[in-house]
């Protein structure tokens, strides 16, 4: 990386100094943020525009980010959850959130037979929740947050997002154990 | 903390465990049941691609740049000046409603002497003389009200017997073993010129000091001697007189007298030779009105004459300290005390302005915070739907 560029890249902005830069927030975020795009949205090609589209978009309002308002990965997934959002909405997939992915995940045909089936009912169950449901199932597991960030990016209470997240988890293993 | 809320706290202490780790531990039952879930659910988490992952980094280190999407299009504006946010556009708009309002509400009341100077009456007021060479008795100012007007904006021209509404204010400082007695010779005073008290406040502190308001009404031809006699109570620390025309209000009211008068008489002529009862019922109902309006105006020209044939004065009376000044007040004084006296009363004066726009401002800021938090929430519903 040339002077130039690294004079383009200044740390978060916020009340609190911090020494990140954009570019550190970026790597350590990227794949989780792409696999929660696209388990929002299950088209890849969609996804990836949606995720480019949240990172510049998050590059560009970088001075807005503010430390006391929660973590740089609640802002960052925030942002991406409105692009996703915004996008669902836009191509009015009626049945966005509620059909199997055609191209999210290819399976993989090294892995075991019963491994593939494991997974498959997994899906099959997750595909079977309501969208907020699973808006949060894929912030937590694909997303990686902890419940506080989660409860940052949706604006509930902690303790409300641990009771649903909670909640949902029963509901999703009581769902596999019906279709194993 | 009930079972419930133990049993999600359990679980949710096992997910994240399992996370963190990448494997499951626990030997069997809902527990590995529970880790094998959230670990597949993780595991299947979609990747990118590593070509779009490659663009997508070199653009994020470039900067961005150039701008992937058409910029859109932006009004001309000083380069380099960003967009305030709309919060505090909002807030900055009520706090300048807010101080417009006070101003409005404040305006004739902050500015007396100009307000008397707009009456077109004489406004005189002796300068304040403090300490022992203070005069007894301070010049006694004329009153010219040489081109009256009436309070709202017009006048009466081409009479002679005008109708002034006078007043007069006096401050008088006595020392503080004399000023019962002064007190009580201010109402001797009003007596000897066949005035009133009309309000009266005297307090009395523990040393026998007094000080107190008077609110007089003294005849005018004799407001005159009244106000020289009641100069010579005490050292007079300032003298105002004014005086405001008000013909017009007296003349009109006496025009309108005359004009319901006349109307009544003329019902009266129509209702003797009313033919119906329906007619005579009608002329008598217009007559209620005009009687209620002859005594409305009846009393206003009491009022009117009231107030041009007895002046009111008001006399406040002060202690005087050890050095002479007048110990109920700060002002006058020079050096660095009055410097001080004048920094607080600016102070003071600072934070009641302050207040007044905070008590005015607060609810158009509430609201807007309001509406703004109607907005957002209405927005991010709307984008949720999609989810729902």
């Amino acid at each position: 990386m040339n002077e130039a560029t690294l004079e383009r890249m200044p740390p978060l902005a916020g009340d609190i100094p911090t020494t990140e830069s954009f570019e550190a927030l970026y790597e350590r975020t990227f794949p989780k943020v792409y696999a929660y795009v696209a388990s929002l949205l299950r088209d890849r090609s969609a996804a990836e525009d949606v995720t480019a589209q949240a990172f510049e978009r998050a590059y560009r309002k970088r001075r807005s980010f503010r430390r006391g308002r929660g973590t740089a990965e609640a802002w960052i997934f925030g942002i991406a959850r409105n692009a996703a959002l915004d996008e669902l909405r836009r191509r009015k997939r009626r049945a966005g959130l509620h059909t199997d992915p055609e191209d999210v995940a290819v399976p993989n045909v090294e892995d075991h037979a019963e491994r593939s089936l494991r997974r498959e009912v997994v899906r099959s169950a997750l595909a079977g929740l309501p969208g907020p449901e699973r808006d949060m199932v894929a912030l937590k597991f694909m997303g990686g947050l902890s419940n506080a960030e989660i409860a940052r990016v949706l604006d509930m209470g902690e303790s409300n997002v641990s009771t649903r997240l909670h909640r949902t988890i029963t509901k999703l293993r009581e769902a596999c154990d019906d279709r194993a | 903390m009930t079972e419930l809320d133990a049993r999600i706290e359990s679980d949710l202490r096992v997910i994240d465990e399992a996370l963190e780790r990448g494997t499951a531990s626990a030997p069997g039952g809902l527990e590995r049941e529970l880790e094998d879930l959230v670990l597949e659910l993780a595991a299947d988490a979609p990747e990118p691609d590593p070509a779009f992952a490659t663009r997508l980094g070199d653009s994020v280190r470039s900067g961005f740049l150039p701008p992937r999407r058409t910029p859109r299009l932006r009004r001309p504006g000083v380069p380099g000046l960003r967009r305030p946010p709309m919060v505090a556009l909002a807030g900055a708009a009520s706090i300048l409603a807010a101080l417009a309002v006070v101003i409005l509400l404040q305006g004739p009341d902050s500015q007396p002497e100009m307000s008397a100077r707009s009456d077109g009456a004489a406004d005189t007021s002796a300068p304040p003389e403090v300490g022992a060479s203070a005069g007894r008795a301070a010049p006694e100012p004329s009153i010219a009200p040489s081109a009256p007007l009436s309070p709202d904006g017009g006048f009466a021209p081409g009479r002679e017997d005008r109708r002034i509404e006078r007043s007069a204010s006096l401050t008088l400082a006595a020392p503080p073993d004399r000023g019962e007695e002064v007190a009580n010779d201010i109402i001797a005073v009003t007596d000897r010129y066949d005035g009133f008290v009309l309000r009266s406040s005297v307090s009395t502190a523990d040393e026998g000091a007094s000080s107190g308001d008077f609110e007089l009404r003294i005849p005018v031809p004799r407001l005159q001697p009244a106000l020289r006699d009641l100069s010579e109570l005490g050292d007079v620390r300032a003298r105002t007189q004014t005086g405001q025309d008000i013909t017009r209000e007296f003349v009109s009211a006496g025009d309108r007298l005359q004009s319901a008068r006349a109307e009544r008489r003329g019902l009266l002529t129509r209702l003797e030779s009313a033919e119906t009862d329906t007619e005579a019922e009608s002329i008598r109902r217009r007559l209620d009105l005009v009687a209620a309006e002859i005594n409305g105006l009846r009393g206003q020209l009491r009022e009117l004459r009231l107030r041009s044939d007895y002046a009111t004065v008001a006399v406040t009376l002060e202690r005087t300290d050890d050095e002479g000044g007048s110990s109920s007040e700060g002002s006058g004084r020079d050096g660095l005390g009055g410097a001080l006296d004048d920094a607080l009363d600016s102070l003071s004066d600072s934070v009641e302005l302050l207040v007044r726009v905070l008590g005015v401002g607060i609810a158009p800021a509430l609201l807007a915070g309001l509406v703004l938090l109607g907005v957002r929430t209405a927005r991010r519903r709307r984008r949720e739907a999609v989810l729902g």
